[in-house]
Protein backbone atom coordinates (compact mmCIF):
# COMPACT_ATOMS: atom_id res chain seq x y z
CA UNK A 1 0.00 0.00 0.00
CA UNK A 2 1.47 3.15 -1.48
CA UNK A 3 0.25 6.39 1.19
CA UNK A 4 -1.39 7.83 -2.00
CA UNK A 5 -3.02 4.44 -2.28
CA UNK A 6 -4.06 4.85 1.54
CA UNK A 7 -6.05 8.21 0.98
CA UNK A 8 -8.60 6.64 -1.12
CA UNK A 9 -10.59 3.96 1.16
CA UNK A 10 -9.83 5.21 4.49
CA UNK A 11 -11.75 8.47 5.98
CA UNK A 12 -9.09 10.35 7.50
CA UNK A 13 -11.80 13.15 8.33
CA UNK A 14 -14.15 10.76 9.77
CA UNK A 15 -11.04 9.35 11.81
CA UNK A 16 -10.37 13.20 13.60
CA UNK A 17 -13.60 13.58 13.84
CA UNK A 18 -14.02 10.68 16.04
CA UNK A 19 -10.97 11.53 18.10
CA UNK A 20 -12.04 14.72 18.51
CA UNK A 21 -15.16 13.03 20.35
CA UNK A 22 -12.60 10.93 22.67
CA UNK A 23 -12.39 7.81 20.31
CA UNK A 24 -8.98 6.41 20.67
CA UNK A 25 -9.96 3.22 18.33
CA UNK A 26 -10.11 5.98 15.78
CA UNK A 27 -6.78 7.16 16.83
CA UNK A 28 -5.96 3.75 16.54
CA UNK A 29 -6.56 3.70 13.02
CA UNK A 30 -5.07 6.69 12.01
CA UNK A 31 -1.81 4.72 13.67
CA UNK A 32 -2.68 1.79 12.04
CA UNK A 33 -2.64 2.72 8.44
CA UNK A 34 -0.10 5.83 8.22
CA UNK A 35 2.33 5.04 11.07
CA UNK A 36 5.31 3.46 8.86
CA UNK A 37 5.42 6.35 6.50
CA UNK A 38 4.82 9.04 8.88
CA UNK A 39 7.87 7.92 10.90
CA UNK A 40 9.42 7.63 7.28
CA UNK A 41 8.87 11.21 7.22
CA UNK A 42 9.74 12.21 11.23
CA UNK A 43 12.95 9.66 10.32
CA UNK A 44 14.01 11.33 7.38
CA UNK A 45 14.25 15.04 9.39
CA UNK A 46 15.49 14.22 13.03
CA UNK A 47 17.89 10.90 11.52
CA UNK A 48 17.78 9.00 14.09
CA UNK A 49 15.24 6.21 15.20
CA UNK A 50 14.84 6.34 18.97
CA UNK A 51 14.04 10.35 18.07
CA UNK A 52 11.82 10.01 15.34
CA UNK A 53 9.88 7.35 17.72
CA UNK A 54 9.76 10.08 20.41
CA UNK A 55 8.58 12.84 18.00
CA UNK A 56 5.97 10.39 16.47
CA UNK A 57 4.67 9.80 19.69
CA UNK A 58 4.64 13.30 20.56
CA UNK A 59 2.35 14.34 17.16
CA UNK A 60 0.24 11.42 18.15
CA UNK A 61 -0.58 12.85 21.37
CA UNK A 62 -0.69 16.06 20.01
CA UNK A 63 -2.92 14.60 17.08
CA UNK A 64 -5.49 13.22 19.56
CA UNK A 65 -5.71 16.84 21.68
CA UNK A 66 -6.06 18.89 18.68
CA UNK A 67 -8.51 16.87 16.63
CA UNK A 68 -11.26 19.21 17.32
CA UNK A 69 -9.29 22.06 15.93
CA UNK A 70 -9.33 20.43 12.56
CA UNK A 71 -10.86 22.88 9.83
CA UNK A 72 -11.77 20.28 6.71
CA UNK A 73 -12.23 23.91 4.65
CA UNK A 74 -8.56 24.38 5.10
CA UNK A 75 -6.89 21.33 3.94
CA UNK A 76 -6.89 17.90 3.53
CA UNK A 77 -7.52 15.56 7.28
CA UNK A 78 -4.48 13.66 5.63
CA UNK A 79 -2.36 16.60 5.15
CA UNK A 80 -3.31 17.74 8.66
CA UNK A 81 -1.88 14.88 9.96
CA UNK A 82 1.78 14.88 8.14
CA UNK A 83 1.64 18.81 9.16
CA UNK A 84 1.58 17.96 12.65
CA UNK A 85 4.29 15.35 12.44
CA UNK A 86 6.59 17.35 10.31
CA UNK A 87 6.45 20.44 12.61
CA UNK A 88 7.18 18.59 15.55
CA UNK A 89 9.80 17.01 13.93
CA UNK A 90 11.19 19.97 12.59
CA UNK A 91 10.65 21.79 16.09
CA UNK A 92 12.86 19.18 17.72
CA UNK A 93 15.27 18.99 14.61
CA UNK A 94 15.50 23.27 15.27
CA UNK A 95 16.10 22.93 18.40
CA UNK A 96 18.68 20.33 18.83
CA UNK A 97 21.45 21.27 16.51
CA UNK A 98 22.91 18.33 15.14
CA UNK A 99 26.78 17.70 14.14
CA UNK A 100 26.55 16.15 10.44
CA UNK A 101 29.29 14.70 9.74
CA UNK A 102 30.53 15.26 6.36
CA UNK A 103 30.50 11.69 5.12
CA UNK A 104 26.93 11.77 5.95
CA UNK A 105 26.04 15.17 3.51
CA UNK A 106 27.47 13.52 0.38
CA UNK A 107 26.51 10.77 0.75
CA UNK A 108 22.67 11.93 1.83
CA UNK A 109 22.84 14.66 -0.73
CA UNK A 110 23.51 11.65 -3.52
CA UNK A 111 21.15 9.97 -2.08
CA UNK A 112 18.68 12.85 -2.41
CA UNK A 113 19.40 12.98 -6.01
CA UNK A 114 19.40 9.61 -6.46
CA UNK A 115 15.61 9.23 -4.92
CA UNK A 116 14.10 12.35 -7.13
CA UNK A 117 15.48 10.82 -10.02
CA UNK A 118 14.36 7.24 -9.66
CA UNK A 119 11.15 8.96 -8.62
CA UNK A 120 10.95 10.97 -11.83
CA UNK A 121 11.61 7.70 -14.31
CA UNK A 122 9.51 5.40 -12.32
CA UNK A 123 7.35 4.30 -15.25
CA UNK A 124 5.24 1.75 -12.63
CA UNK A 125 4.90 4.08 -9.73
CA UNK A 126 1.74 5.66 -11.32
CA UNK A 127 0.24 6.62 -8.23
CA UNK A 128 3.39 8.30 -6.79
CA UNK A 129 3.31 10.77 -9.52
CA UNK A 130 -0.05 11.59 -9.38
CA UNK A 131 0.14 11.92 -5.86
CA UNK A 132 2.74 14.53 -6.45
CA UNK A 133 0.61 16.02 -9.32
CA UNK A 134 1.23 19.21 -10.18
CA UNK A 135 4.41 19.69 -7.97
CA UNK A 136 6.09 17.25 -9.61
CA UNK A 137 5.91 19.49 -13.34
CA UNK A 138 6.76 22.28 -11.69
CA UNK A 139 9.92 20.81 -9.38
CA UNK A 140 10.95 19.65 -12.97
CA UNK A 141 11.13 23.13 -14.06
CA UNK A 142 12.93 24.86 -11.65
CA UNK A 143 16.92 24.50 -11.84
CA UNK A 144 18.38 21.31 -10.63
CA UNK A 145 20.21 23.35 -7.72
CA UNK A 146 16.84 24.81 -6.53
CA UNK A 147 15.12 21.95 -6.80
CA UNK A 148 17.61 20.20 -4.43
CA UNK A 149 17.89 22.19 -1.87
CA UNK A 150 13.62 22.39 -1.78
CA UNK A 151 14.16 18.84 -1.35
CA UNK A 152 16.67 18.76 1.02
CA UNK A 153 14.61 21.21 3.39
CA UNK A 154 11.39 19.43 3.37
CA UNK A 155 12.28 16.17 3.16
CA UNK A 156 15.72 16.20 4.75
CA UNK A 157 14.65 18.87 7.31
CA UNK A 158 18.23 20.63 6.50
CA UNK A 159 18.78 24.26 7.48
CA UNK A 160 20.49 26.48 5.29
CA UNK A 161 23.39 26.34 6.40
CA UNK A 162 22.78 22.27 6.10
CA UNK A 163 22.22 22.60 2.33
CA UNK A 164 25.46 24.76 1.25
CA UNK A 165 27.68 22.42 3.49
CA UNK A 166 25.90 19.21 2.03
CA UNK A 167 25.63 20.75 -2.07
CA UNK A 168 29.13 23.14 -1.49
CA UNK A 169 27.18 26.25 -2.54
CA UNK A 170 27.61 28.99 -0.31
CA UNK A 171 25.09 30.23 2.11
CA UNK A 172 23.74 32.84 0.54
CA UNK A 173 23.28 31.27 -2.84
CA UNK A 174 21.17 28.97 -1.00
CA UNK A 175 18.71 31.39 0.17
CA UNK A 176 18.39 33.43 -2.58
CA UNK A 177 17.36 29.30 -4.24
CA UNK A 178 15.26 28.68 -2.05
CA UNK A 179 13.47 32.08 -2.36
CA UNK A 180 13.42 31.76 -6.14
CA UNK A 181 12.59 28.81 -6.23
CA UNK A 182 9.41 28.75 -3.69
CA UNK A 183 8.66 31.95 -6.22
CA UNK A 184 8.29 30.04 -9.16
CA UNK A 185 6.49 27.11 -7.48
CA UNK A 186 3.93 28.97 -6.22
CA UNK A 187 3.33 30.40 -9.90
CA UNK A 188 3.78 27.30 -11.78
CA UNK A 189 1.24 25.56 -9.08
CA UNK A 190 -1.24 28.68 -9.11
CA UNK B 1 13.56 47.56 -8.68
CA UNK B 2 11.37 49.41 -6.76
CA UNK B 3 9.68 45.86 -6.12
CA UNK B 4 12.86 44.55 -4.96
CA UNK B 5 13.23 47.49 -2.44
CA UNK B 6 10.09 47.38 -1.21
CA UNK B 7 8.44 43.80 -1.42
CA UNK B 8 4.58 43.78 -1.57
CA UNK B 9 3.63 42.31 2.11
CA UNK B 10 1.94 39.55 0.31
CA UNK B 11 5.77 37.94 -0.92
CA UNK B 12 7.16 38.76 2.61
CA UNK B 13 3.83 36.52 4.08
CA UNK B 14 4.24 34.03 1.25
CA UNK B 15 8.27 33.73 1.30
CA UNK B 16 7.45 33.35 5.29
CA UNK B 17 5.10 30.91 5.25
CA UNK B 18 6.69 28.63 2.36
CA UNK B 19 9.86 28.63 4.31
CA UNK B 20 8.08 27.64 7.69
CA UNK B 21 6.48 25.10 5.86
CA UNK B 22 9.59 24.00 4.26
CA UNK B 23 11.13 23.94 7.31
CA UNK B 24 14.76 26.25 6.92
CA UNK B 25 13.61 28.93 9.65
CA UNK B 26 15.58 29.09 13.06
CA UNK B 27 13.70 27.96 16.08
CA UNK B 28 13.04 31.47 17.07
CA UNK B 29 11.66 32.42 13.59
CA UNK B 30 9.43 29.41 13.80
CA UNK B 31 7.93 30.42 17.33
CA UNK B 32 7.75 33.88 16.04
CA UNK B 33 5.62 32.10 12.62
CA UNK B 34 3.58 29.95 15.45
CA UNK B 35 3.09 32.89 17.47
CA UNK B 36 1.49 34.85 14.61
CA UNK B 37 -0.89 32.36 12.92
CA UNK B 38 -3.86 32.30 14.73
CA UNK B 39 -4.14 36.43 14.79
CA UNK B 40 -2.71 36.68 11.06
CA UNK B 41 -5.52 35.17 8.58
CA UNK B 42 -3.73 36.01 5.95
CA UNK B 43 -0.50 34.61 7.51
CA UNK B 44 -2.83 30.91 7.78
CA UNK B 45 -3.73 31.13 4.56
CA UNK B 46 -0.73 31.06 2.94
CA UNK B 47 0.51 28.56 5.25
CA UNK B 48 -2.21 25.91 4.24
CA UNK B 49 -2.17 26.85 0.59
CA UNK B 50 2.02 25.54 1.13
CA UNK B 51 1.22 22.66 3.61
CA UNK B 52 -1.34 21.38 0.42
CA UNK B 53 1.63 22.08 -2.42
CA UNK B 54 4.44 20.63 -0.87
CA UNK B 55 3.04 17.54 1.20
CA UNK B 56 3.36 15.33 -2.12
CA UNK B 57 7.30 15.44 -1.54
CA UNK B 58 6.21 13.26 2.18
CA UNK B 59 5.93 10.47 -0.54
CA UNK B 60 9.94 10.78 -0.73
CA UNK B 61 10.32 9.36 2.48
CA UNK B 62 10.79 5.69 2.74
CA UNK B 63 8.67 4.12 5.27
CA UNK B 64 9.94 2.89 8.83
CA UNK B 65 8.17 0.68 10.52
CA UNK B 66 7.79 1.74 14.14
CA UNK B 67 8.95 -0.50 17.03
CA UNK B 68 6.24 -2.37 18.38
CA UNK B 69 6.38 -0.54 21.98
CA UNK B 70 5.50 2.66 20.23
CA UNK B 71 1.53 2.54 20.25
CA UNK B 72 0.83 0.93 24.00
CA UNK B 73 3.13 4.42 24.92
CA UNK B 74 1.24 6.46 22.83
CA UNK B 75 -1.88 5.24 24.05
CA UNK B 76 -0.87 4.88 27.75
CA UNK B 77 -0.51 8.72 27.15
CA UNK B 78 -3.14 9.47 25.47
CA UNK B 79 -5.35 7.43 28.19
CA UNK B 80 -5.91 10.07 30.58
CA UNK B 81 -6.93 12.71 28.25
CA UNK B 82 -9.28 10.64 26.67
CA UNK B 83 -12.28 12.19 28.80
CA UNK B 84 -10.84 15.84 27.76
CA UNK B 85 -11.63 16.10 24.27
CA UNK B 86 -15.41 14.38 24.69
CA UNK B 87 -16.41 16.25 27.90
CA UNK B 88 -15.48 19.63 26.10
CA UNK B 89 -17.09 19.29 23.45
CA UNK B 90 -19.96 17.00 24.25
CA UNK B 91 -22.96 18.21 22.97
CA UNK B 92 -22.09 19.18 20.05
CA UNK B 93 -20.04 18.96 16.81
CA UNK B 94 -16.43 19.63 18.15
CA UNK B 95 -15.94 22.82 16.33
CA UNK B 96 -18.03 24.78 13.96
CA UNK B 97 -15.93 26.48 11.24
CA UNK B 98 -16.08 29.91 11.91
CA UNK B 99 -14.59 29.29 15.66
CA UNK B 100 -11.83 27.50 14.56
CA UNK B 101 -8.85 29.45 14.62
CA UNK B 102 -5.91 27.82 14.35
CA UNK B 103 -5.11 25.07 12.35
CA UNK B 104 -1.68 23.58 11.95
CA UNK B 105 -0.35 24.91 15.22
CA UNK B 106 -0.79 24.49 18.51
CA UNK B 107 -3.05 26.76 19.96
CA UNK B 108 -3.68 26.48 23.57
CA UNK B 109 -0.59 27.44 24.78
CA UNK B 110 -1.17 30.91 23.01
CA UNK B 111 -4.37 31.47 23.85
CA UNK B 112 -3.89 31.11 27.42
CA UNK B 113 -0.48 33.03 27.05
CA UNK B 114 -1.93 35.80 24.91
CA UNK B 115 -4.65 36.43 27.59
CA UNK B 116 -2.02 36.54 30.47
CA UNK B 117 -0.37 39.45 28.65
CA UNK B 118 3.40 37.80 28.96
CA UNK B 119 6.18 38.37 26.91
CA UNK B 120 5.43 35.36 24.62
CA UNK B 121 7.70 35.21 22.41
CA UNK B 122 10.27 35.00 24.72
CA UNK B 123 8.60 32.32 26.59
CA UNK B 124 7.79 30.02 23.41
CA UNK B 125 11.60 30.34 22.64
CA UNK B 126 12.17 29.18 26.11
CA UNK B 127 9.83 26.17 25.62
CA UNK B 128 11.57 25.41 21.84
CA UNK B 129 14.51 25.32 23.14
CA UNK B 130 14.07 23.42 26.17
CA UNK B 131 12.25 20.75 24.51
CA UNK B 132 16.06 19.34 24.27
CA UNK B 133 15.32 18.02 27.37
CA UNK B 134 11.47 17.05 27.78
CA UNK B 135 10.92 14.06 25.34
CA UNK B 136 8.27 12.19 25.80
CA UNK B 137 4.79 11.80 27.44
CA UNK B 138 3.07 14.55 28.57
CA UNK B 139 5.03 17.66 29.25
CA UNK B 140 3.71 20.80 31.03
CA UNK B 141 4.91 24.64 31.48
CA UNK B 142 4.83 26.92 34.19
CA UNK B 143 5.45 30.65 33.49
CA UNK B 144 6.27 31.84 36.99
CA UNK B 145 5.58 36.05 37.48
CA UNK B 146 6.18 38.20 39.98
CA UNK B 147 3.08 38.58 42.10
CA UNK B 148 2.84 42.40 41.92
CA UNK B 149 3.24 43.47 38.25
CA UNK B 150 2.97 40.03 36.40
CA UNK B 151 5.99 40.03 34.97
CA UNK B 152 7.46 36.55 33.78
CA UNK B 153 10.96 35.82 35.52
CA UNK B 154 11.29 31.94 35.31
CA UNK B 155 9.89 29.03 33.19
CA UNK B 156 9.43 25.74 34.30
CA UNK B 157 9.00 22.48 32.04
CA UNK B 158 8.81 19.49 32.79
CA UNK B 159 8.66 16.07 30.96
CA UNK B 160 6.62 13.19 32.85
CA UNK B 161 8.25 10.49 31.06
CA UNK B 162 6.46 6.84 30.49
CA UNK B 163 7.27 4.02 32.78
CA UNK B 164 11.02 2.82 32.55
CA UNK B 165 11.73 5.76 30.42
CA UNK B 166 15.08 6.96 33.01
CA UNK B 167 14.81 10.02 35.17
CA UNK B 168 11.86 12.33 35.76
CA UNK B 169 13.03 16.48 35.62
CA UNK B 170 11.93 19.27 35.87
CA UNK B 171 13.52 22.00 34.40
CA UNK B 172 13.82 25.65 36.16
CA UNK B 173 14.80 28.36 33.42
CA UNK B 174 15.59 31.98 34.28
CA UNK B 175 14.14 34.49 31.78
CA UNK B 176 16.43 37.34 33.33
CA UNK B 177 18.96 37.73 36.50
CA UNK B 178 16.84 38.37 39.75
CA UNK B 179 18.53 40.27 42.41
CA UNK B 180 18.30 38.62 45.84
CA UNK B 181 19.89 40.80 48.88
CA UNK B 182 22.35 39.85 50.73
CA UNK B 183 22.32 36.83 53.32
CA UNK B 184 18.95 35.63 51.43
CA UNK B 185 18.40 32.80 48.99
CA UNK B 186 15.67 32.03 46.45
CA UNK B 187 14.14 28.67 47.53
CA UNK B 188 11.99 26.87 45.20
CA UNK B 189 8.54 24.93 45.91
CA UNK B 190 5.66 22.75 44.56
CA UNK B 191 2.36 21.92 45.42
CA UNK B 192 -0.14 19.55 44.04
CA UNK B 193 -4.31 20.69 44.65
CA UNK B 194 -4.56 17.84 46.81
CA UNK B 195 -1.11 17.64 48.96
CA UNK B 196 -1.18 18.75 52.24
CA UNK B 197 1.50 21.07 52.11
CA UNK B 198 4.53 22.43 49.46
CA UNK B 199 7.49 20.45 48.89
CA UNK B 200 11.10 22.24 48.70
CA UNK B 201 12.60 21.47 45.71
CA UNK B 202 16.17 23.34 46.71
CA UNK B 203 17.77 26.72 46.49
CA UNK B 204 18.08 28.41 43.27
CA UNK B 205 20.69 30.57 42.00
CA UNK B 206 19.54 33.96 39.99
CA UNK B 207 20.47 33.91 36.37
CA UNK B 208 21.10 30.13 36.51
CA UNK B 209 18.74 27.48 35.15
CA UNK B 210 18.48 24.29 37.38
CA UNK B 211 17.32 20.58 36.90
CA UNK B 212 15.63 18.77 39.51
CA UNK B 213 14.77 14.95 39.93
CA UNK B 214 11.15 14.41 40.43
CA UNK B 215 10.90 11.13 41.31
CA UNK B 216 9.88 10.96 44.57
CA UNK B 217 7.07 13.29 43.91
CA UNK B 218 3.40 12.52 42.80
CA UNK B 219 2.90 12.82 39.02
CA UNK B 220 2.93 16.59 37.70
CA UNK B 221 -0.72 17.51 37.14
CA UNK B 222 -2.34 20.24 35.52
CA UNK B 223 -2.92 23.20 37.97
CA UNK B 224 0.02 22.38 40.09
CA UNK B 225 1.66 25.06 42.00
CA UNK B 226 5.19 26.50 41.71
CA UNK B 227 6.49 29.18 43.63
CA UNK B 228 9.97 30.77 44.25
CA UNK B 229 10.42 32.08 47.80
CA UNK B 230 12.92 34.63 49.57
CA UNK B 231 14.39 32.79 52.06
CA UNK B 232 17.62 32.64 54.96
CA UNK B 233 20.46 31.66 52.99
CA UNK B 234 20.20 28.36 53.48
CA UNK B 235 16.64 28.22 53.05
CA UNK B 236 13.58 27.40 54.64
CA UNK B 237 14.30 26.02 58.45
CA UNK B 238 11.15 24.66 58.32
CA UNK B 239 9.06 22.16 55.72
CA UNK B 240 7.24 25.19 53.89
CA UNK B 241 8.29 28.67 52.45
CA UNK B 242 8.74 31.18 55.08
CA UNK B 243 9.51 34.47 53.12
CA UNK B 244 7.64 36.31 50.49
CA UNK B 245 6.82 35.06 47.16
CA UNK B 246 9.04 36.30 44.57
CA UNK B 247 7.81 34.46 41.64
CA UNK B 248 4.71 31.97 41.30
CA UNK B 249 2.28 30.25 38.69
CA UNK B 250 0.35 26.86 37.61
CA UNK B 251 1.22 23.69 35.37
CA UNK B 252 -0.10 24.06 32.11
CA UNK B 253 -0.35 21.12 30.12
CA UNK B 254 1.29 21.53 26.09
CA UNK B 255 1.86 20.29 23.72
Amino acid sequence: MSPSQASEDFDYEAALFACAQGDRQALARIYQRESRYLLGVALRIVRQRQYAEDVLHDAFVSIWQRAMTFDATRGAARGWIYSVVRHAALNWVRSNSRDVQVDEEATSALQDGMALDAHAERSDAGEVRVSLGRLDTCLEQLEDGRRECIVLAYVDGCSHGEIAARTGNPLGTVKAWIQRGMRSLRECMA
Amino acid sequence: MTETMNPRPDDDIQSLAGEYVLGTLSVVERADVEKRLPGDAALRSAVDAWEERLHPLVALAPPAEPSRALWPRIERSVAPLSSAPAASTAPQRPVAPEQRTGWWNSLQLWRGLAGSGFAAAAVLAAVLVTRSFAPAGPQYMVVLVAPADKAPGWVVQTAARPAGGGTQQLSLIPLGNTPVPEGRSLQFWTKGNDWRGPVSLGLVTPGRSIRVPIEQLPPLEADQLFELTLEPANGSPIDRPTGPIQFIGRAVKVL
